[in-house]
């Protein structure tokens, strides 16, 4: 186990970077994840007119500048995505695929990008739906499993599941060629919704139903309800009060991902409330 | 912590008149390890007054399927020997022990 931080930032947006600069400022240990670029969606922005002090600007300039920024205060981005993240009660751990980190305060700066879930995927999440199929795959020895893989990675977590079970299909969400054991059926069509009574029994798609004891769907992104187990959400967002603070003790939140309107300089803003919050919790807490 | 399993589970927990919390995991599972430390101290906490207990579901398939458990760690909250509550996946301390004080 490594040391333990005071706050851990998920997400490299403004919200997460502001977070990050104010923290810092405050002499905290701080931890940072994201993208080296950043943010995607910054970054494909033409032209930004309402961020203050920087009149017509371009997203790749204004990324420019946040970089500079980062290096001037000696601030590095951890490039690793979190997978989950756990509430210990007085400090988090944050799993990395492999790697764990320990942070006394967690703030949520992930965005708004990740996709909705399909009907009924709420509904029978643990009872035959599940976001790890490594993880779950020893339940369904000898059962039909159906992986919904949006990314590369799935198929490698479909050839484990293909040892385990009796039958394995896979249907890819994204074009690409297919590195796929050959006990696995792959099948081109779109899900649209899973269905069952008390357990899942069928993943039914546009043209097709399957038959299928479980269904794994392994996305680019999760919801911040499933990142944080036990995190409140509200209406597709993060629920916070007025300092940033979740229902859970030591969590916070900033950004696209606590509501609207999606701006940059909105997102900043809350980022440095979040920031001030964790500081005066993490110093409350000595 | 009390490890029961397929030849205990009636005795210790269909039978009890009481309330028992069961937490199904696996060694190989990632979240489970992480709520074993939060299971210990609830039941620290709380143990005088409700019945502590895990279950092994690989060494336990005959309970495990007979409580259709598809995905772990999943806690069951058994009051006189029926399921009064499931919860599904890690969840933090405080929701579980807000949870379990309407029973004690």
């Amino acid at each position: 186990m490594g040391k333990r931080y005071d706050v851990a930032i998920v997400g490299s947006g403004p919200a997460g970077l502001s977070a990050a600069v104010n923290a810092k400022i405050r002499n905290k240990e701080i931890i940072l994840f994201g993208y080296s670029d950043l943010s995607n969606k910054l970054i494909k922005a033409p032209k930004i007119n309402n961020y203050l002090g920087f009149p017509n600007i371009t997203g790749q300039e204004l990324k420019e500048n946040f970089q500079r920024h980062m290096e001037a205060m000696d601030i590095e981005i951890t490039t690793e995505r979190i997978n989950s993240i756990y509430a210990m009660g007085d400090y988090f751990v944050l799993m990395a695929n492999e790697k764990m980190y320990e942070a006394k305060a967690v703030i949520l700066a992930t965005g708004m990008e990740y996709t909705k879930p399909l009907k009924g995927e709420v509904e029978f999440l643990g009872r035959g739906v599940g976001y790890c199929a490594t993880c779950d795959a020893p339940l369904y020895k000898g059962k039909v499993v159906t992986v919904i893989g949006y990314n590369k990675e799935a198929e490698e977590e479909a050839n484990y599941v293909s040892e385990l079970a009796q039958k394995l299909y896979y249907i890819p969400v994204y074009n690409g060629d297919y590195k796929l054991s050959d006990k696995i059926e792959v099948i081109k069509d779109k899900p649209v919704e899973v269905k069952g009574e008390n357990i899942v029994t069928a993943l039914e798609l546009a043209n097709s139903t399957l038959k299928t004891d479980g269904v794994f769907i392994l996305k680019d992104s999760i919801s911040p309800g499933q990142l944080v187990p036990g995190l409140e959400m509200e209406e597709g967002h993060i629920k916070v009060d007025r300092n940033m603070k979740t229902n859970l003790k030591g969590c916070f939140a900033a950004g696209d991902c606590i509501g609207k309107p999606y701006q940059y300089i909105k997102a900043a803003g809350e980022g440095l409330i979040a920031a001030l919050s964790a500081v005066s919790y993490v110093d409350s807490m000595r | 912590m009390r490890q029961i399993g397929d030849s205990t589970f009636i005795e210790e927990v269909e039978n009890y008149q009481g309330v028992a919390v069961i937490d199904f995991w696996a060694a190989w599972c990632g979240p489970c390890k992480m709520l074993a430390p939060i299971f210990e101290e609830l039941n620290n906490e709380l143990g005088d007054k409700i019945k502590f207990a895990k279950v092994n579901v690989d060494e336990n398939p005959t309970v495990t399927n007979k409580y259709r458990i598809a995905s772990i760690p999943t806690i069951l909250i058994f009051k006189n020997g029926t399921v009064a509550e499931t919860l599904i996946g890690f969840r933090p301390k405080q929701e579980i022990k807000t949870l379990l004080e309407k029973y004690v």
